[in-house]
């Protein structure tokens, strides 16, 4: 068993209260970064660089590095926004960390606005997480009766207040630039930096936007140390542990804390309980829907940031969705284009027109009317997806394009036969 | 029409905020709850609350997903079609037993006007998957049976 | 400033614009669809994607979304930038409908040209094309929302650049409709931009609907003249009539765009009504002939009483050339004349306003986009000028304070600080802002006015925009005053007037004594006037006390009207000449900035096609001439009314202009920007010329009527499009006043006028300065029934309220 960081205590159906959680620390390093009269906010920031904490919400952006563009003289307010939209098909760990202790993303979050001055911090959560949307509000009340919300807290100089807002639901609600659009009653188109949101962001103002995963681990870090933090990680050059949101054909399907680096097969057979009865591991995504088709040459690979990227791959949220040999992932991936074309914000012409042109050409080659130049047609297309507007379209294309360099084979198959394989028994 | 209290509670609420923009989601939301559906009238309802024209309430209300601007049934079925949903064994079978037992198709309501059936991207309950959201409740590992029990409760809960 | 290279072509832009803009500069053309010069870039479409070989940024990028940097190499050919661009236009084209055919749009529609030059030209997609309900937008606009490729340039436009919110985008992903909530009529007076706007054929333009394509048209670079602002517009004509116009780009003037009423202000030049021959009591006659008789006729009234008994009415909508040759005429013939000025207010005001301007004080319009404070005296821009609207919305956009010392309720797309004053207070008020000196006004306005004059200290170039039309000369001077005052302090203030009429300067510029039409009917009253020749006059609709106009024009002995227009008077004039519209003869427009420009003639003229073919087509009527074809111009039959030979050419006439009047010297060389004129120093009035009135006494109402931008410019109201746009007759009342009617907003007003009852709509609103009745002028409105001068005073016994059922 490793270590436990972020799910330490879970309790099965019910949140950690307040006590609990401080009696775990919690809330310690929020006391000590603020009573602490030679400790600067900015020194948070050098801890969380030094730590090697990377963004978890997919992006994996130097978290140390994002608070650092918050420039010293920006004016304020300034917001810290967590991003709670966790909608990417497959990933659910951020449900998970919210309903197992809200407090420390509490925390996490005041942590993180004291290391940018922030005085307003936004929880931006969707709609379908209502319980934890309810966990969130009351466990903010109970953080405020307790001074840890408020102002002048801890009799320092810095006032910080948490909101949480519902969002009205769209997937691209979660990326960073669109998300604050929908904070300010638009309609939520992403923006192009530059500037970025971290010096012209809500309303205007500088705002940093952050991930749940990441923001809980902000008091570990300040608590435990930065060398603590690293070794947590069984890479060479990730740090932490990561939360895996592991779903599709395994026996225990659910949210496992590993460290950043764990192996593939070590996720699926020591922790989520191995493939179903009867199923052979095909393919898996690593880290949600926007992410390639891990194919079988990878089942033992290193789920870390560095490694996957290195390989070609994108770790993503680490949101593990397996797939075994009995699914069509030529059905697979048109269902995961369905969901692009349809949460697609229609702003950019690639990923308005060009996601649906590609689900048509999937639907043709799964119905059976699949053409052989189909296949050029659809990597050309995926490729000049990255010529998008914002990280959209890219994310939907990577499924599709490793389903062609990966599993062209199926997909020729679909091809030859006039039909799906799997649909006309010539798959066992 | 929204009772002149509730009108004026939330007209409260607006001026406390910087900007109204901020509060026309909660706004939407709220006044459709009144409403059971985002009906014109709520539109129209809206736009005056928030001092926005009907056209920029629709160009939201059309844009987010929680936001009906068709009629509803009192419990509004969103059924997860996303990739780890789709997989499930029997998912197929699934959404054809609800559409049987309910007797309407994907976008449809009831003729009591009790359930809508509303295909949903994911929900983010993939360890339970299959799952659905009725109203603001997500219910997860869905079968046939467990289907037919959750809208028998509905039913009686009417 | 950074040096690039762009297809092998090095240029040197300046700091901070796009590679886009850069390329346009160097004469290279990337396709462009969301990207619009004045809407800036958003990055949307994708199509202007060219790649960067070396440098800063490397790889394909879109050339709207990247600064021009030093060192750039950019291909706009590389393979793989032209592959992604066949990409975009082949994604574009999916559900776009092949109804080129019966597309207005095809010929000049951008997608076209794209899909051609962006080589997609094989449909591979095999689904369906998306379908989408069209709505109805009043009568100037086709929707045709199946064609849209979603640029987004018509809701940027409509919300963002005008600000206006009832179009927009609805909808997601595949199904983004551009629309309004309901169908309905545009809001926006700026709503027939986005025409012009859309890359294909959404928008098309609803008079000209199945006209024809662009290249059968006759197109010319025009003038609007439907108000004092001259912008530039695309004059397309065919078959003998006007079909639509464009805004045309001007960096002067108005940037690209053009209001509603300037783009479908032109059908009176198609009108049947409108006078084609010449007509001498009752009977119709050839235009030369008509002329003849005409200069006999003078020429009898003349013999027997005088030359001073005839007298000329020109008029501010008439071209310079004409005003120019009546002026001459008058002079040697020695006919009193020609008077231009309505009312001796106006002609005060406008004569100040003229006399005011100066090359180092005047800004011109784009210039105001730029200036960081506007403050208004008396200026109601979307009603006077509408495209000054437009561009004190993009001061404001960038930042700019905007402030109005006004008595109206102004309701402009932007916000503003209004200062509420009576017409008789503006000038304390704007003295106050001056020097601070606050004795003179009231107590409650001394905190507005200190903030409002400590924001105009601030800002580096304020811009006072100064109306003409409720202001008197005392104001129109005093804005001058203050903006001198502010140049003096440093700051780079500007003065922008606005005039009642398209060449209201331009008679400015040529009338040296002012005379009115009041002065005129006086005369006539007298006995002295026993001849009246009006030229392109609308003194009919614009003289303020129509009975006596009636009574006077009953005792002249001769009456002659020259229009090209179907005015009223015409009904009682002895001899009827028709004259050429701006469309047929061209002409010089003096805009209120100074700025004299020339508009050329679209086509010769002659009755259109569609008139003698009564529908048919083509004219079943064979015959050697174009019908109508012998209508000279005015300026011509000024010359030949004196029996004197007018220029033989256009050229030689502005060569004459330039050697007549000193004013115009510089007449004769013309660019596209038009040339500035100026009253030379010895001309300018001074301060004690200037003066104002209190007109009005306690218990008292100050009746105004004043200018609407639909239904009150004389050409523009002829248009049948925008018939149902005029407003209702409505009085306004400041909320205060109306407490003591015990009225409230809708009741009906009823006034006891000299010449009879006038029922209105009473609006109420707290920004009406108190003891001023405010009426848009409008087709329905009767307003020169309300007194005999033309300022109006109301006894408040006069006023009857009726309460709303």
């Amino acid at each position: 068993m490793y270590p436990q960081v972020l799910l330490k205590n879970r309790k099965k159906d019910r949140i950690l209260s307040l006590e609990e959680y401080r009696e775990m620390g919690g809330y310690k390093a929020l006391h000590d970064a603020l009573t602490d009269e030679s400790f600067h906010p900015r020194q948070i920031q050098e801890l969380l660089l030094d730590a090697g904490l990377l963004g978890r919400g997919g992006a994996a952006f130097p978290t140390g590095i994002k608070m650092k563009t918050v420039p010293d003289d920006a004016p304020h307010p300034r917001y810290l926004v967590c991003n709670a939209d966790e909608m990417e098909p497959g990933t659910f760990k951020d449900r998970v960390l919210i309903l197992t202790s809200p407090h420390q993303l509490i925390e996490g979050m005041i942590l993180a606005a004291y290391a940018i001055d922030a005085e307003i911090a936004i929880i931006f959560i969707r709609r379908e997480y209502e319980t934890a949307a309810r966990a969130l509000e009351q466990e903010i009340g109970r953080a405020r009766e307790a001074g840890y919300i408020g102002k002048n807290l801890f009799d320092s100089e810095f006032d910080c207040d948490i909101i949480v807002h519902r969002s009205a639901g769209r997937y691209i609600c979660g990326e960073g630039t669109a998300l604050l659009n929908a904070l300010e009653g638009k309609r939520a188109n992403p923006r192009k930096p530059p500037p970025y949101p971290t010096v012209k962001g809500l309303w205007q103002l500088p705002t940093e936007v952050q991930n749940v995963e990441t923001l809980c681990c902000i008091p570990h870090v300040l608590k435990n140390g930065v060398d603590w933090f690293k070794t947590l990680a069984v890479s060479k050059t990730g740090a932490g542990t990561k939360v895996f949101s592991v779903s599709g054909k395994v026996n225990r399907p659910g949210c496992y804390e590993l460290p950043m680096g764990v192996k593939l097969s070590e996720i699926i057979e020591d922790y989520a309980g191995g493939m179903l009865p009867g199923s052979r591991f095909k393919a898996c995504m690593p880290g949600g829907a926007s992410t390639q088709f891990l194919p079988e040459s990878m089942y033992h690979a290193r789920m870390d940031f560095d490694d996957l990227k290195n390989a070609g791959f994108r770790l993503g949220t680490g949101a593990v969705m397996v797939f075994d040999h009995k699914t069509c992932l030529v059905e697979a991936t048109a269902n995961l284009m369905v969901f692009f074309a349809r949460e697609s914000c229609g702003w950019c012409t690639p990923c308005r027109e060009g996601l649906p042109y590609i689900l048509d050409l999937l639907n043709r080659i799964e119905a059976g009317e699949g053409e052989v130049e189909f296949i050029p047609m659809i990597r050309q297309m995926c490729s000049h997806m990255n010529y998008s507007y914002c990280a959209f379209a890219p994310g939907a294309a990577a499924p599709v394009e490793s389903l062609l360099t990966y599993f062209e084979g199926e997909v020729m198959a679909h091809i030859e036969n006039r039909g799906c394989p799997f649909k006309i028994g010539k798959v066992n | 029409m929204l009772p002149e209290t509730y009108k004026s509670e939330l007209k409260d609420r607006l001026q406390k905020v910087g900007n109204p923009r901020e509060m026309v989601v909660d706004v939407m939301l709220e006044v459709q709850e009144f409403y059971g559906w985002f009906s014109d009238e709520a539109l129209e309802q809206a736009a005056v609350l928030l001092g926005m024209s009907s056209l920029e309430i629709e160009e939201l209300a059309t844009f987010y997903n929680t936001i009906y601007r068709q009629p509803v049934g009192k419990f509004v079925i969103h059924v997860c079609d996303s990739v780890i949903c789709w997989m499930e064994n029997g998912y197929g079978e699934l959404i054809d037993h609800i559409g049987k037992k309910l007797g309407i198709g994907m976008g449809e309501t009831t003729p009591d006007g009790l359930f809508s059936l509303l295909p949903a991207c994911c929900i983010g309950y993939c360890d339970h998957a299959p799952a659905i959201m009725i109203n603001k409740t997500v219910y997860g590992d869905i079968a046939p049976a467990k289907m037919d029990e959750i809208i028998e409760t509905l039913r009686q809960e009417k | 400033m950074p040096k690039l290279i762009i297809d092998n072509r090095e240029i040197e832009v300046p700091e901070g614009i796009k590679v886009i803009e850069a390329a346009d500069r160097a004469g290279i053309y990337i396709p462009r669809f969301c990207y619009y010069a004045e809407l800036g870039a958003v990055g949307a479409c994708r199509i202007c994607a060219v790649k960067f070989v070396d440098g800063p940024v490397k790889g394909i990028e879109m050339s709207c979304m990247i600064n021009a940097q030093d060192g750039m190499v950019v291909s706009t050919t590389d393979p793989e930038a032209r592959d992604f661009r066949r990409h975009v236009i082949e994604w574009l084209m999916m559900n776009h409908p092949h109804d080129c055919p019966v597309c207005d749009e095809g010929g000049h529609c951008l997608l076209q040209d794209l899909t051609e030059s962006c080589d997609h030209g094989i449909r591979r997609y095999k689904g369906k094309k998306r379908t989408y309900v069209d709505q109805y937008l009043g009568p100037l606009i086709q929707h045709e929302e199946n064609r849209c490729i979603q640029c987004y340039r018509c809701s940027r436009y409509y919300q963002e650049f005008a600000g206006y919110k009832d179009l927009g985008v609805m909808g997601i992903a595949q199904r983004i409709y551009f629309g309004r909530y309901a169908a309905g009529v545009l809001e926006s007076p700026f709503s027939g931009n986005i025409i012009d706007l859309c890359p294909t054929g959404v928008y098309t333009d609803k008079p000209s609907r199945y006209t024809g394509r662009r290249w059968d048209y006759e197109r010319v670079p025009g003038i609007c003249i439907n108000c004092s602002l001259g912008c530039h517009i695309t004059v397309s004509a065919r078959y003998r009539e006007i079909v639509y116009l464009e805004g045309r780009y001007s960096g002067k003037v108005n940037g690209s765009f053009i209001c509603d009423r300037g783009r479908y202000g032109f059908f009176y030049a198609n009108l049947e009504e409108r006078p084609r021959q010449g007509r001498v009591r009752g009977e119709d006659v050839p235009s030369g002939r008509a002329i003849t008789m005409a200069a006999q006729r003078v020429k009898e009234v003349s013999e027997s009483h005088g030359a001073a008994a005839i007298a000329v009415i020109g008029s501010g909508r008439s071209s310079l050339e004409t005003i120019a040759a009546l002026t001459h005429v008058c002079k040697v013939q020695g006919w009193r004349g020609p008077v231009l000025f309505d009312s001796r207010v106006s002609s005060e005001s406008v004569r100040t306003a003229v006399s005011c301007i100066a090359q180092e004080l005047a800004v011109s319009m784009k210039e105001i986009e730029s200036a960081d404070f506007i403050l208004t005296v008396g200026a109601d821009p979307i009603n006077e000028a509408p495209m000054l609207a437009m561009a004190m919305r993009q001061a404001w956009r960038k930042g700019a304070g905007v402030a109005a010392i006004d008595c109206r309720s102004l309701d402009w797309p932007f916000q503003f600080e209004q200062v509420t004053a009576a017409p008789d207070d503006m000038a304390d008020f704007l003295a106050a802002l001056e020097n601070s000196e606050t004795t003179v006004i009231s107590d409650r306005f001394v905190a507005q006015i200190k903030s409002i004059a400590a924001k105009i200290r601030a800002c580096h170039r304020p811009v006072v925009v100064c109306g003409t039309e409720i202001t008197d000369s005392k104001i129109i001077y005093g804005a001058a005053g203050f903006v001198k005052a502010m140049r003096q302090a440093g700051q780079e203030a500007g003065l922008f007037y606005t005039l009642p009429a398209a060449n209201s300067y331009g008679a400015a510029l040529l009338d040296e004594i002012g005379e009115t039409a009041e002065d005129l009917i006086e005369r006539i009253e007298s006995g002295e006037i026993k001849a009246l020749v009006i030229v392109e006059s609308d003194l009919w609709d614009t003289f303020s006390d129509r009975q006596r106009l009636i009574q006077a024009l009953e005792q002249l002995e001769l009456l002659v009207v020259a229009d090209f227009m179907a005015t009223e008077i015409l009904h009682r004039a002895d001899i009827i000449i028709p004259t050429l519209s701006i469309f047929e003869a061209g002409g010089i427009y003096v805009n209120q900035e100074g700025r004299a420009q020339w508009s050329p003639p679209a086509y010769a003229g002659g009755t259109p096609i569609k008139i003698t073919g009564q529908g048919g087509h083509p004219p079943r009527i064979i015959r050697p001439d174009i019908p109508a074809g012998d209508i000279s111009p005015a300026w011509r039959m000024a010359w030949w009314l004196a029996d004197r030979q007018p220029p033989a050419s256009h050229d030689l006439l502005l060569d004459w202009m330039g050697k007549t009047f000193p004013v115009l010297e510089k007449a004769a060389n013309f660019t596209s920007e038009g040339i500035r004129l100026y009253l030379p120093e010895a001309r300018r009035k001074t301060a004690r010329e200037t003066g104002g009135r209190k007109i009005q006494s306690l218990g008292e109402y100050l009746l105004l009527p004043v200018a609407a931008v639909f239904g009150d410019e004389p050409m523009a109201q002829r248009s049948p499009c925008l018939e149902g746009y005029a407003k209702h007759p409505e009085m306004w009342m400041a909320a205060s006043d109306a407490r003591l009617f015990d009225a409230s907003d809708g009741d009906a007003a009823r006034l006891q006028l000299p010449y009879g009852p006038l029922e209105l709509t009473l609006r109420l609103s707290e920004r009406i300065a108190p003891g001023t009745l405010i009426v848009y002028r409008c087709p329905d409105l009767f307003w020169q029934q309300f007194a005999r001068s033309s300022r109006f005073i109301v006894p408040k016994d006069r006023i009857r309220i009726e309460k709303k059922a």
